[in-house]
């Protein structure tokens, strides 16, 4: 008899229906992903007992760990599933949709909370205008070293799902957008919103929510070193606070 | 279709309330109160009681000088109670909000932060009943600085009291070194993951030396030269009043 691979899905037809579990044995192919496994489904989209269902909704674009759509709860945790290789998962596969996010359907979510955090720490560099700028200021190779690795935050949200504070209680705005904060203040140009963007950290949901259970740096897809970034803008925050406090 | 109106939809967490609210402020001051003045008096708790490893004239001793710092009942509400009130229950508040998920993501860190949450309402029993025990009930030690070594001594006759005592003294060193970590890294001061590697090293090692002699000065009470040390010491009042 041919290998063959085990998944369960919890599916859910819309976000106001209950979900539930289907379960889906497909052949095993060598260098098998998720991604790839629910392609599979789609082909043939018939259940381990035989019924008929529909292909399984889910969100995915590049397929190579960049792009940051196709992150859910694989065998309970949070990653992207382009690069969750079935070999090295336990079987029978779980697949859940993020539990922390409204789902649209399947394993889809709603992702806008990171993009509404996003905005309002104004996480770009304000170069908008009615004329060239010109080119700015050059960045040394040492602080290029520095934000490059935090640049490639990929709005995955898996540091926010597996983070026990980013819950509806808290509202923690998440590490993910610490990160981007560091990243735009450390920006020669950028820093010119650095007092607005640790001022509304300072909010409620901000950075003081942080437990520090370190999971966000754990399950990060782009090793992005998120620990380091909520501990040295923890710093910028509160040097602000005392400023604002005392200077006004 | 299974279209059912009383599934509830999940709003999803709210983004961040920007220049809204006291959270920062509230949250800050809850990490803050952990080293001072709570941290340190517990560092000021387990050097006095370590007397006791001297023998009970020296615990004495020791209790005649904490009992002669002016202004006691301020320095007791304003120094200990009050901001050990404060971050207890706001340590509560913050536990209840939070969504623990060890069994999902069995990392070391997440694990010490659950231990964080338990290790702080254990260490919060603890203390409410050492505090009404020690403190609020039996023979005044403020004022009978000599019965302190009996007092204590007294209370360990019973085994559970003695279990809660080592649990209390394990609870606590816990929660104070992982808090001195936790305070290092959310307020910048160990950016680096080499850096908190090394202070965690180091907290490890200031939680071992809070244990060992919390159970060293719990040993003294029960060696035998010390056995059944009567609540007034022989000739404490005369020297008492010879001094004045």
């Amino acid at each position: 008899m041919a290998k063959t691979v085990i998944i369960k899905i919890k599916r859910q037809d819309s976000p106001k229906t209950q979900s539930r579990w289907e379960e889906f044995e497909l052949t095993w192919k060598p260098g098998m992903n998720v991604i790839s496994a629910m392609m599979e489904i789609a082909a043939n989209p018939v259940t381990r007992s035989g019924k008929a269902t529909t292909p399984i909704a889910y969100d995915s674009n590049c397929l190579e760990e960049v792009c940051g759509s196709c992150a859910m709860l694989i065998n309970g945790r949070a990653r992207m599933a382009c690069s969750a290789l079935v070999d090295k998962l336990e079987q029978p596969i779980t697949l859940e949709p993020f539990s922390k996010f409204p789902v649209v359907r399947d394993l889809q979510v709603d992702r806008n909370v990171i993009f509404e955090n996003l905005k309002r720490v104004k996480a770009w560099v304000p170069v908008d205008g009615t004329y060239d700028l010109g080119s700015g200021p050059r960045m040394s190779p040492k602080e290029q070293e520095e934000t490059y690795p935090v640049s490639r935050c990929i709005s995955c949200c898996c540091c926010m799902e597996a983070c026990p504070q980013f819950n509806e209680s808290t509202g923690f705005v998440g590490a993910a957008t610490i990160a981007q904060v560091r990243l735009f203040n450390q920006h020669p140009t950028g820093a010119a919103l650095k007092h607005e963007r640790l001022q509304a950290l300072m909010g409620d949901g901000g950075i003081q929510e942080c437990g520090f259970a370190q999971n966000c740096v754990e399950v990060c897809p782009k090793d992005i070193p998120l620990t380091k970034a909520i501990a040295d803008t923890g710093r910028e925050v509160m040097k602000q606070a005392i400023k604002d406090f005392f200077r006004g | 279709m299974a279209s059912d109106s009383s599934v509830t939809v999940a709003q999803g967490v709210p983004a961040i309330r920007a220049g809204q609210g006291r959270s920062f402020l509230l949250r800050r001051l809850h990490s803050l109160s952990g080293i001072v003045p709570v941290g340190a008096f517990l560092v000021e708790h387990f050097i006095s009681n370590a007397f006791a490893t001297n023998g009970p004239r020296a615990y004495a001793e020791q209790v005649k000088f904490l009992s002669s710092l002016p202004f006691v009942p301020v320095l007791e509400w304003v120094g200990i109670y009050l901001p050990l009130l404060y971050h207890a229950l706001y340590g509560f508040y913050i536990w209840f909000r939070g969504e623990s998920n060890v069994k999902d993501y069995p990392f070391a860190g997440n694990f010490m932060y659950a231990a964080q949450r338990w290790t702080g309402a254990i260490a919060f029993c603890y203390i409410a009943w050492h505090t009404y025990t020690m403190r609020f009930t039996g023979i005044h030690l403020l004022t009978h600085n000599d019965a302190a070594f009996s007092k204590v001594q007294m209370e360990f006759q019973h085994p559970w009291a003695i279990a809660f005592y080592m649990v209390g003294i394990i609870a606590a060193s816990w929660h104070f070194g992982y808090g001195l970590f936790l305070f290092a890294a959310k307020w910048g001061i160990t950016v680096s993951q080499r850096s908190r590697k090394a202070f965690g090293l180091v907290c490890t090692g200031i939680t071992l030396v809070f244990i060992t002699v919390g159970i060293l000065t719990m040993s003294s009470f029960f060696k035998p030269q010390w056995k059944n040390t009567p609540e007034h010491l022989p000739g404490w009042q005369a020297e008492q009043s010879q001094n004045h």
